[in-house]
């Protein structure tokens, strides 16, 4: 159901077959979604995804309590961008990598915090041996046994594979042995060719980020997705790029979550040309993902990029998922994020209820473990602002 | 015969004395002076109706706090110690200063916080200081602590605030219940009001009493104490109760006002919200009931579709103005000390500044130089600038530079400077458009209902007078724009009792150029992590363009909000972008604050859908429209 107003607004638009479309449950073209993209009328989209948003989920609004790791950020690709990448690991450019058992003890020494998820991305390091990744896994995973580890990106994966000479299957099947559970969605980028060719040249393609994803979930693994929009992409390259999501989730039924990211410009190459896309346009692109990736169950907001404020504004705009503590973050605050390194459980609480919202803890596989639909967060959660 | 005096109990401290002073005589309130402990127990028995009481006192009672009022401080305190000879680490005894159960707490509260948990000793601070030697420790507070020599001390107030990011209340003015009449509360105010006034003559006075440096003791009175019970107060003290609670040191505490019992609720009429939404869609009048049920159970999205018809109908050109004016702040100081305000600084304080003509001069150049048409210039109520200094100023501003608008003064100001000068508002306002005054802008407005301005602003003026101030001034041809600052504590009826009220004055006068809503910031320094007031300002923003039908414009604000809960207002209901804000003093002190130069303002209104063009005060097109 959505109210007499939204109908009217969005018969005003022009909208009312879209919404028609919605409301039978009915899968939009790409067309809709670059018509709802230009539609202009926030309040009318908004409401059209919050239908969506509301019959999957009802109020319930789902976070993680998480850490992240970058055990580095050396990497041979240039994607122009990343803030976070250096060339090497000298003092002067900025580079570090981490010591093996620096990492394993980063993760390690939260376990009194309560987490339940570790995410681990890093740069493509030129010399790092293959047993530096798995063993990162193993010594974490015996160290932590109920953690669950999402860790390296399909540009990573395809990068393995090159490096060490082996297939997606052999790299993902020797991780799960040391201890991978999932794959985090990160390196889309834009799937088209023309973007990518412009602005991450030399890293995995789109078909070859698609076909890690595919493996993995072949083997039994989920993984997610994202989108990094708001630089040089027109609008038909988003709905080109969920399109390709979508139809790989039509096979594979492997995505748990989408995850819009705004492009961040400070301290990269192409900032100084595009600057950071407006709120309007991420309440925009989340509202559509939600309308378009009908085989998606969850549309994340990731509140280190977006803010606080937008991020509790776009719990109206299709989203049910504001990602977790996120303990460590550094590659948006690399890019010039000044949001909080972290927040506290009872602070993401405060802010999913004040928008009307019931918290929910997940776990790394979108499984509820708490609904927080009264009374106060567990008393340790409270103090990992200050960790 | 003239009525019974209330009994009143408050000890002697020097921190007291500001809020007691002016008690001295009153026809009101009879003052006995005794320890904060003793303060206590006459309350309890009966033997005093109202004492300035250790908030642990309040513990488990049913007392009446009078609003607005405190001590206590944001950070070091000075008066409230552990002392000791070695590292509190080491510490197995700690003797507690028997005169302050709050003291004791916080004390306790503290060191559990940093896991240590040695022995308490109640014993008087005389006895006990002595022997904090080796690894004891002793509590001391009060005037005591100003001669504290020892090697190691825990400032409370330092350590509260640093665990918990809230100031720490000490005492408030507590009654049994029943016992305080509004006019009593008056009372203490105005006492209060008087006292913090004359601080600098408190400390001479305590210096030639007991010894000391006079300055020392000033700067503890207006830098270290915090005189004012608003939101953030609140918030420290309820966190204090309740970690205490929590720890066993105090019973559970729910605290209780004064004015709550006199409150009278107005029985609402049964109405559909579905009706509601689409007679304030169709642009029909909304009454109380109405725009309450609205604020309270619409959704954002209901609330933003009905005022997105609206705007469509009152701006359907789509286009999305802003203004290039500059905020000039001229003087910081100030004698309101509101509870909500990080930007004032009391007379004499190092921070204190009055702007200098270069330093004017400087900025209003800067401001034409970058296109801008507006000086906005507000200030704190200074108690030494009265109407001439104000008439010299926009003279010479209009001199300089005679076309740029003088939007000037918000009606606390004009209030201030009325009185200081010994005028009416009609005269005080003659005179200063007379010298050069445009317009009036809509600050301090915060939420206009008396029951929330006395608890955050007790020392500001009333809903009438600050109504009145507008009226005289849009009589006078003036055009003002109207705020609100919500998120204060107040109810639903409270912002809908202040939108009705400026609508009131609009039919009257129309003299309200535009709307601008925004919620309470959060403090200085203080990162306010899940701030969760988008969607509430939202909602906020949308209801108002539904109840205000006769104020043409409503505002975003990006400056508190960030440009895309600005952009999403704008699809909401509101069709201005408001300032590109050249200088901002007062947000920006309390914390959160973006920045836009007038491309980025353009950025976001295109982005967001919109064609833009820049305006005047009156909302008059200039120069055209800027692009499509």
């Amino acid at each position: 159901m959505i109210s007499t107003l939204a109908s009217r607004a969005l018969e005003r638009d022009g909208l009312g077959p879209v919404r028609d479309r919605v409301l039978a449950g009915e899968r939009l073209a790409d067309a809709d979604a670059l018509r709802l993209l230009e539609s202009a009328d926030l309040a009318a989209l908004g409401a059209l995804a919050n239908h969506v948003r509301e019959a999957r989920h009802g109020d319930l609004t789902f976070y993680n309590r998480n850490v992240h790791l970058n055990p580095t950020n050396v990497c041979v690709a240039s994607c122009k961008f990343c803030s976070f990448a250096r060339l090497d690991d000298q003092v002067a450019s900025e580079g570090y990598t981490m010591k093996l058992e620096d990492a394993v003890e980063r993760v390690l020494a939260r376990k009194p915090l309560g987490i339940t998820e570790v995410h681990i991305v890093s740069g493509l390091h030129p010399d790092l041996p293959w047993e530096y990744y798995t063993e990162l896994l193993r010594r974490i995973r015996a160290g932590w046994p109920e953690l669950a580890i999402k860790a390296f990106t399909a540009v990573e994966i395809h990068f393995f594979a090159r490096k060490f000479g082996k297939s997606y299957e052999q790299v993902l099947t020797e991780l799960r042995a040391a201890g991978l559970d999932t794959l985090p969605g990160g390196g889309a980028e834009i799937f088209a060719p023309r973007v990518r060719r412009k602005i991450c040249d030399d890293k995995a393609t789109a078909d070859e980020w698609l076909e890690v994803h595919r493996t993995a979930h072949r083997l039994g693994m989920r993984s997610n997705a994202t989108m990094l929009y708001g630089h040089i992409e027109r609008l038909d390259e988003r709905v080109d790029h969920m399109r390709r999501l979508r139809e790989l989730q039509d096979q594979t039924h492997g995505f748990q979550v989408f995850i819009p990211l705004a492009f961040h410009p400070e301290h990269n190459m192409i900032g100084k040309a595009f600057p950071k896309p407006t709120g309007y346009d991420a309440l925009r692109t989340l509202a559509v993902a939600r309308l378009y990736l009908d085989n998606f169950e969850h549309v994340k907001a990731y509140w280190v990029s977006l803010g606080e404020r937008l991020a509790q504004t776009s719990l109206a705009f299709g989203v049910d998922d504001v990602d977790g503590t996120v303990l460590e973050e550094r590659i948006y605050h690399m890019a010039g994020s000044d949001v909080p390194q972290a927040l506290s459980e009872p602070d993401l609480h405060r802010l999913i209820r004040a928008a009307g919202r019931v918290p929910a803890e997940r776990d790394s596989l979108y499984r509820v473990l708490r609904v927080h639909d009264g009374g106060a967060a567990p008393e340790h959660a409270g103090r990992q602002v200050s960790a | 015969m003239s009525p019974k005096k209330l009994r009143a109990a408050a000890v002697s401290f020097l921190n007291a004395r500001p809020l007691t002073a002016g008690l001295d005589a009153s026809p009101r309130v009879e003052l006995i002076l005794a320890e904060p402990s003793r303060c206590a127990a006459m309350l309890e028995s009966g033997e005093v109706d109202l004492a300035l009481l250790p908030v642990a006192a309040l513990a488990g009672k049913d007392y009446e706090i009078a609003p607005g009022i405190a001590i206590g401080a944001d950070g070091p305190v000075q008066t409230v110690l552990l002392v000791g000879e070695q590292s509190p680490a080491i510490w197995d005894e700690v003797y507690l200063d028997t005169a302050s159960r709050t003291s004791q707490v916080l004390a306790r509260l503290v060191l559990a916080e940093r896991g240590l948990h040695p022995a308490f000793t109640p014993m008087s601070a005389d006895e006990g200081v002595p022997r904090a030697v080796g690894t004891k420790g002793a509590l001391v507070i009060g005037d005591r602590a100003f001669d504290a020599k020892k090697s190691q001390i825990l400032d409370l107030g330092r350590e509260w605030t640093a665990l918990t990011q809230l100031p720490m209340v000490f005492a408030l003015w507590a009654a049994r219940p029943g016992a305080l009449t509004p006019e009593d509360v008056q009372e203490l105010a105005r006492a209060a009001q008087h006292g913090l006034g004359i601080r600098t003559e408190i400390a001479q006075g305590f210096a030639r009493e007991r010894g000391g440096d006079p300055e020392r003791y000033r700067r503890y009175l207006t830098h270290r104490i915090r005189y004012g019970l608003g939101p953030h107060e609140l918030v420290g003290l309820e966190t204090f109760l309740d970690r205490a609670a929590k720890l066993g040191l105090l019973p559970e505490t729910k605290l209780r006002f004064a004015d709550d019992h006199v409150r009278t609720r107005r029985v609402r009429r049964q109405v559909s919200l579905d009706g509601a939404l689409s007679r304030g869609a169709e642009g029909e009048r909304l009454d109380a009931d109405e725009a309450e049920l609205l604020d309270e159970r619409a959704s954002v999205l209901d609330l933003g579709l009905a005022a997105d018809a609206r705007r469509r109908v009152l701006h359907p050109e789509g286009v999305v103005t802003y203004i290039v004016s500059r905020n000039v702040n001229y003087t910081n100081v100030c004698t309101t000390a509101c509870h909500f305000c990080a930007f004032y600084r009391p007379r004499g304080h190092k921070e204190a500044y009055v702007l200098s003509r270069e330093q004017l001069t400087r900025k209003i150049d800067e401001t034409v130089a970058l296109g801008g048409i507006e000086i906005l210039l507000q200030g704190g109520l200074h108690p030494e600038l009265g109407i001439e200094w104000y008439e010299d100023l926009f003279r010479w501003v209009k001199q300089g530079w005679p076309t740029i608008n003088l939007h000037a003064l918000s009606p606390e100001e004009i209030w201030h400077i009325a009185r200081t000068s010994d005028l009416d508002l009609g005269t005080t306002i003659d005179r200063l458009v007379a010298a050069g005054l445009d317009s009036i802008p809509g600050g301090g407005a915060e939420v206009l209902d008396d029951e929330v301005r006395r608890r955050i602003a007790p020392l500001k003026c009333s809903t009438d007078e600050w109504l009145a101030v507008m009226k005289v001034a849009h009589q006078k041809g003036l055009r003002s724009t109207a705020t609100m600052m919500f998120g204060v504590g107040e109810e639903s009826r409270h912002r809908v009792n202040h939108l009705i009220r400026l609508r009131e004055l609009q039919d009257e006068t129309r003299g309200f150029t535009a709307f601008i809503c925004w919620p309470f910031q959060p403090e200085n320094t203080r990162l306010a992590p899940g701030d969760g007031s988008a969607q509430a300002y939202l909602r906020t923003n949308a209801l108002s363009r539904l109840v205000l039908d006769n104020v043409e414009n409503l505002q975003a604000s990006w400056v508190t909000m960030g440009g895309g809960v600005a952009q999403a207002a704008l699809h909401m209901g509101a069709n201005d972008f408001g300032s590109v804000m050249i200088e901002e003093n007062v947000v920006s002190a309390a914390g959160t604050t973006f920045q836009m130069d007038s491309e980025e303002v353009e950025r976001h209104i295109k982005d967001a859908g919109f064609r833009v063009a820049r305006r005047n005060m009156r909302y008059e097109r200039v120069g055209g429209e800027l692009s499509a």
